[in-house]
């Protein structure tokens, strides 16, 4: 009985390095398989996100100013804005309900704007009265060109109440 | 003299109708083996024709419903148009009345995320293999508990105006109470029965309650702007 | 003449050709049956034999089977109506019109596909509450119930996505809102849904792209774990009993009865 313990002991000896060669192999090999999947993950993102988009510009000509009489808060359905004329001056919402991107409309006869989905409301200036929308409509950069119309990015937001005075 | 074996060894013999089985006993221990067959039928072609018959049931009743009732179709998708209400499809609907009380981050992504992963788990909690009665043990402590949960959910309910969603829980509440005051021998059916039910399905029972509400609810009594309507008053 | 049949049949099945593909042979005897499951690659899936209460319609009410059943049904009126399908802008929209109205027998078709599908949804999730209120998911059975919930998600899912593809106002705000919702996971929500939609409006990108979830992957993964659903049900020990039913009781006094008989 002595005799097969040492032997087995001298055989765990000898096994060691080859343990430790062993472990470092599988190492490399997972870990090289772990790079490669890493790999395929970014390929497949970069594959799966188109870089052309043949979708509307962000930028609207939404036409001259005296469309846009005092008082009045006017909807292009087209690009999904609210044109809006106060005595403060001009400025254009999202009409896009900030909820989960239903197109609102604007009721004058209770002079606030409304979400068909979740029934959310908000003044004419953006702001929530009811619902569970979670922000404000934004406010979008607004500005006059040239020719004096009025130009909309509906990719740039801006702080409220930043009035186009004119 | 042989030595005595450490083992015996049995054979199960109905060998026409099932597997052989053979049973090695050790340690000449005596253990109690409860052995009883159930009856069995083949596969082939016992239950296939039983499957058969009831899928080809089904198929009747559904191609007898597509015959006499067309599946909706509306005008061509309008981006400028939001058609008011704009619903889901019924089995989302609970989840959309969800979506008119709390944050999309909440009742959009948390409490079906939640959901999902409290399914899953189900059968990995010893909460869910214990099969006694709930209030037939610990019984105050017991009762305490789940009232101090259903009134905690209710009152977050009631503060968010959930109501649609805090009228099942309190039902629920209140049966729980009558099955804690009640015992296997209580006179009545329903309260015998509601006495023997386990903690997980009080759980489940609630959230299938909650499911069929909501759902019913958002199917049939929201319309335009998600505003209470009756359905037969349209 | 009725004999006359059976005759052709009892020719055509000792044909070599048929005893080539149908290798259990001829004969109704319990090692018959056994081998016509265990030698077909899709019936093996399923045990030999099933406990003989398990069939009543109290025991099941034959949800799964059902389940499956209309997964079959979608599967052929789905490729059936793809091939007058174009998942194209505006395409899309004339195409399911003239399904309804100029394809014969494709109102039919549509109208099996959308029902169909709003069974396998109920079906799916009453088969969910009925095994869980059986007790069925306990062990050896909790992997099988995981991927029940799995497959549930995925029928969801196949639902969802096919709900787009007609193209009408109904489904273009269904999924705006929808995934819209994803856009609401925290961080990373908008690269779900600009990866979703190919986009960042629901258009002809989206359409694409929930087109081959709707007919490819998701119907593939569905399979993929179908297989693996039937293949536990064996595996795990057949279909679930509870040993405190009657049936159980009344099977024990059967064996003790015989046993005294052989006493």
């Amino acid at each position: 009985m002595p005799t097969m313990t040492t032997t087995t002991e001298t055989h765990l000896v000898r096994e060691g390095s080859e343990l430790d060669r062993r472990e470092f192999f599988t190492k490399l090999g997972l870990g090289s398989l772990g790079v490669a999947t890493a790999g395929t993950l970014a390929f497949y993102y970069q594959y799966l996100s188109p870089n052309v988009l043949f979708e509307p510009s962000p930028i609207v000509n939404a036409g001259a100013l005296d469309r846009y009489p005092l008082g009045s808060v006017t909807l292009d359905v087209n690009s999904a804005i609210y044109l809006v004329h106060l005595a403060e001056g001009y400025f254009s919402l999202s009409a896009i309900c900030t909820h989960l991107g239903c197109m609102t409309a604007w009721k004058p006869e209770l002079n606030m704007i409304a979400c068909p989905c979740h029934g959310s409301r908000f003044s004419e200036e953006g702001q929530k009265l009811a619902g569970p929308a979670p922000r404000p409509l934004p406010w979008l950069k607004t500005w006059m060109s040239d020719d004096g119309e009025l130009m909309v990015d509906r990719s740039v937001t801006i702080p409220q109440f930043q009035f186009l005075r004119v | 003299m042989t030595p005595p074996k450490d083992f015996t060894a049995a054979v199960g013999s109905d060998m026409r109708a099932s597997q052989r089985r053979v049973l090695f006993v050790t340690r000449r221990t005596s253990p109690q083996v409860k052995v009883y067959d159930e009856e069995r039928v083949q596969t082939f072609s016992e239950v296939l024709i039983r499957a058969l018959l009831a899928v080809e049931c089904l198929l009747i009743g559904l191609v007898l419903m597509s015959l006499f009732f067309n599946a909706p179709l509306e005008g061509i998708a309008n981006p400028t148009n939001t058609p008011n209400p704009a619903k889901a499809p019924w089995y989302f609907l609970g989840l959309q009345e969800m979506l008119h009380y709390f944050p999309p981050v909440v009742a959009g992504v948390l409490i079906p995320g939640l959901l999902i992963i409290a399914l899953i788990v189900i059968p990995y909690f010893d909460i869910n293999i214990e099969a006694e009665g709930f209030f037939l043990k610990n019984r105050q402590q017991r009762l305490m508990l789940s009232m101090i949960v259903a009134g905690s959910l209710s009152i977050f309910l009631w503060f968010f105006d959930v109501y649609v969603a805090l009228a099942p829980t309190v039902i629920i509440a209140a049966l729980m109470l009558l099955a804690a005051f009640s015992s296997p021998q209580s006179p009545g059916r329903l309260r015998r029965y509601l006495a023997l039910r386990p903690i997980f399905w009080w759980i489940m029972t609630w959230f299938l309650f909650e499911l069929i509400v909501l759902t019913a609810v958002g199917t049939f009594f929201r319309g335009p702007g998600w505003s209470w309507v009756w359905p037969w008053r349209s | 003449m009725p004999g006359t049949i059976e005759t052709y049949f009892d020719k055509l099945e000792r044909t070599r050709v048929w005893r080539s593909i149908f290798r259990s042979g001829k004969g109704t005897s319990t090692l018959h049956n056994a081998l016509a499951i265990q030698q077909n690659v899709f019936l093996h899936l399923f045990p030999t034999k099933v406990r003989k209460r398990m069939l009543g319609l109290g025991a099941t009410w034959y949800l799964g089977t059902l389940t499956l059943g209309t997964f079959i049904v979608l599967v052929v009126t789905g490729i059936l109506l793809m091939l007058y399908y174009h998942p194209s802008v505006p395409r899309a929209y004339s195409d399911v019109k003239d399904l309804q109205f100029a394809v014969s027998s494709g109102l039919f078709l549509r109208n099996l596909h959308r029902w169909s599908a709003h069974a396998m949804v109920f079906l799916a999730f009453a088969h969910m509450f009925r095994v869980f209120y059986r007790g069925a998911y306990r062990a050896p059975r909790e992997f099988n119930w995981v991927v029940g919930v799995f497959l549930l998600l995925v029928t969801l899912l196949l639902s969802y996505t096919g709900y787009l593809l007609p193209w009408d106002q109904l489904a273009y705000w269904a999924i705006t809102v929808g995934t819209n919702i994803s856009s609401a996971v925290p961080l990373i929500g908008d690269k779900i849904r600009f990866l979703l939609l190919g986009g960042h409006l629901v258009n002809a990108n989206a359409l694409l792209r929930f087109y081959v979830l709707h007919c490819v992957i998701l119907p593939l993964t569905a399979v993929v774990f179908l297989a693996v659903h039937f293949w536990r049900i064996r595996k795990d020990g057949g279909l679930y009993v509870r040993e405190s039913e009657p049936g159980a009781a009344s099977h024990e006094q059967q064996s003790s009865n015989e046993e005294q008989k052989t006493r």
